[in-house]
């Protein structure tokens, strides 16, 4: 079977910023990724990890100290004029529209600036308004906007010319969680008409529902790049089974099986670490024989991955 | 040219939605009035076309610094510009776009004071030499246009854009002979007056409204021409260099 075609290819890409009078930051180091193509990739870090100088780099906004990236086989610093056609860009945050003008206004001229044809600007950007919610605010300037629908244009603009490669950052930033649920709900809409999305986010739920994979990024270095579900296996190699309501003497009776490797409190009652699938099946049957119904496995989820590899690091950046 | 078209279409949007932005069309016949009151007081009824030359510079002038050469800074304020680098159609082409409604804005302010003055302030002037006239009023929007856009470049770069952008006018007005013949400024600041190019036109519109000949005319309108191409060169060069030290310092969307 042969590879699936690359979408992004990112090779030894370092980025370093030189502040006035203060030291050097690098911003990443040595970054290699591929996404293939129709793949939606979560890009996953704390503020200040590298998330967004990548996808400025990417995007053709900013120039890589060293290394290469490619998008669908176009380099990013040579060949920018073929990359900016198949992409779509989404930055996160209130900046990015002519705020005096209004939703439409705003989307038409970015539709004229990838070039669509005068008849079909109009047609897409009404379209696209209704696709995002907008279509009864069409006609109001964004300045009257709430965030959440400011971020729901940015999307529309980056859907604007029909992007092969889609951008986001950041892009449920300032949502509430109805419109961030239809905002997955969307993406998978554009992942199915078969566009490469790359989200970077710090939303664990986000990355979880809607990415195939999942890149973690730490101080400009990558730290795994895996399925969310298979990142899980980084930090605990266990199958889990989580109990409620298990009496001392059944707990005893279950460490002393097969493949338990341990047993520990947890807020709801207690976690059955178990070291290999194949040993699941007896746990679960000796817990259920004796009465407790308060059962569940579970591997970690991605915020405790996410926790687990970078840190805890409270506020810090 | 998509991307001058699309420039040119989002500042005539901008006009609409910014009536601030048209500013100099409320002002510019507030100081027609100013001017033709001085000078018929001064028993100088004849120089009133001078009145009507002086507030449609003064207008041009000010679209030039707060239309044109705000516009690049404005896109980096509102967080718009590295959405338009990263743009299929060129960076530059929506720029020079933009600024390019200056031809209009200009043109108009041209067109308000005229008829302001002919009917109601019952000026008559007469335009003894139409075809210079004409030329000099089409090239010094051209040069007018080319000028805003190297500012535009300027105001990137300095740290100190708003204080020029709103204290060099009056300079300007007296290098260029707006306010003043350039004849009746001191000596010593004559020469300095060659480089703008306003001094050459201004020469030439008030050359036009006199009955009698205009010396070396060709010769003038052929500087304003130069001058222009002179700050479209400097701007387009400036404008390369600085996307692509924005791009490499990553200052590009710094307000």
């Amino acid at each position: 079977m042969s590879p699936r075609p690359q979408a992004v290819t990112v090779i030894d890409l370092v980025r370093t910023f030189q502040p006035r009078k203060q030291p050097a930051v690098q911003a990443l180091d040595g970054v290699r990724l591929d996404v293939d193509e129709g793949e939606v990739h979560g890009l996953l870090g704390p503020n200040g990890a590298g998330k967004t100088t990548l996808v400025k780099i990417l995007t053709t906004v900013l120039l890589p100290t060293s290394g290469r990236a490619e998008i669908l086989g176009h380099d990013v610093v040579h060949d920018a004029k073929a990359v900016r056609p198949l992409i779509g860009i989404v930055f996160g945050g209130e900046r990015g529209l002519y705020t005096r003008l209004t939703a439409r206004q705003n989307l038409e001229y970015w539709a004229s600036l990838y070039r669509l044809p005068g008849a079909q600007i109009k047609a897409r950007a009404a379209a696209l308004l209704e696709r995002v919610g907008l279509a009864e605010k069409a006609d109001v300037k964004v300045e009257t906007f709430s965030r959440g629908m400011k971020q729901r244009l940015h999307l529309a603009r980056g859907l604007v010319a029909g992007a092969k490669v889609l951008f986001l950052d950041e892009p449920t930033t300032g949502m509430d969680p109805i419109a961030s649920r239809e905002f997955r709900t969307l993406i998978s809409e554009i992942r199915a008409e078969g566009a490469t999305i790359l989200l970077a986010t710090h939303d664990m739920v986000e990355a979880e529902v809607l990415c195939d994979r999942v890149t973690l990024i730490d101080h400009g270095r990558i730290l795994a790049t895996e399925s969310p579900r298979s990142l899980g296996r980084l930090v605990s190699r266990f199958q889990r089974v989580d109990v409620e309501g298990a009496d001392r003497e059944l707990l005893d009776r279950v460490a002393a099986l097969p493949g338990v490797e341990s047993i520990v409190e947890s807020d709801d009652g207690h976690r059955i670490n178990v070291d290999g699938d194949e040993h699941v099946p007896v746990v679960l049957k000796v817990i259920v024989e004796a009465g407790v119904v308060d059962v569940r496995t579970s591997r970690p989820s991605l915020e405790e991955v996410y926790v687990g590899l970078i840190g805890d690091r409270g506020l810090e950046v | 040219m998509r991307g001058f078209r699309s420039g040119f279409r989002l500042q005539l949007s901008f006009f609409r939605n910014y009536p601030d932005s048209l500013i100099p069309l409320l002002t510019a016949p507030l100081f027609t009035v100013v001017f033709t009151m001085v000078l018929r007081h001064g028993g100088r009824g004849d120089l009133s076309g001078y009145a009507m030359i002086a507030p449609f510079y003064m207008s041009l002038w000010w679209f030039a610094i707060f239309n044109g050469g705000w516009v690049i800074q404005t896109e980096r304020w509102e967080g718009t510009i590295e959405y338009l680098v990263a743009a299929p159609v060129g960076f530059v082409s929506v720029i020079v776009g933009r600024i390019s409604t200056m031809l209009l804005a200009g043109a108009v302010a041209f067109g308000e004071v005229w008829v302001f003055g002919r009917y109601v302030l019952r000026t008559n002037v007469t335009i003894h030499h139409p075809y210079v006239f004409t030329a000099s009023l089409v090239l010094t929007l051209i040069a007018m246009t080319t000028t805003s856009l190297f500012m535009a470049n300027l105001f990137v770069l300095s740290r100190t854009a708003v204080t020029f952008s709103n204290s060099a006018s009056y300079p300007v007005y007296l290098l260029g002979g707006i306010l003043v013949p350039i004849a009746l400024l001191p000596g010593w600041l004559q020469p300095a007056t060659n480089i703008v190019f306003l001094s050459w036109s201004s020469k030439l519109l008030r050359g036009s409204l006199s009955a009698g000949p205009i010396q070396g005319a060709a010769f003038d309108l052929s500087m304003i021409a130069l001058l222009a191409v002179v700050a479209l060169g400097l701007a387009t060069a400036f404008m390369s260099r600085i996307l692509r030290h924005a791009r490499s310092s990553g200052e590009l969307a710094l307000r």
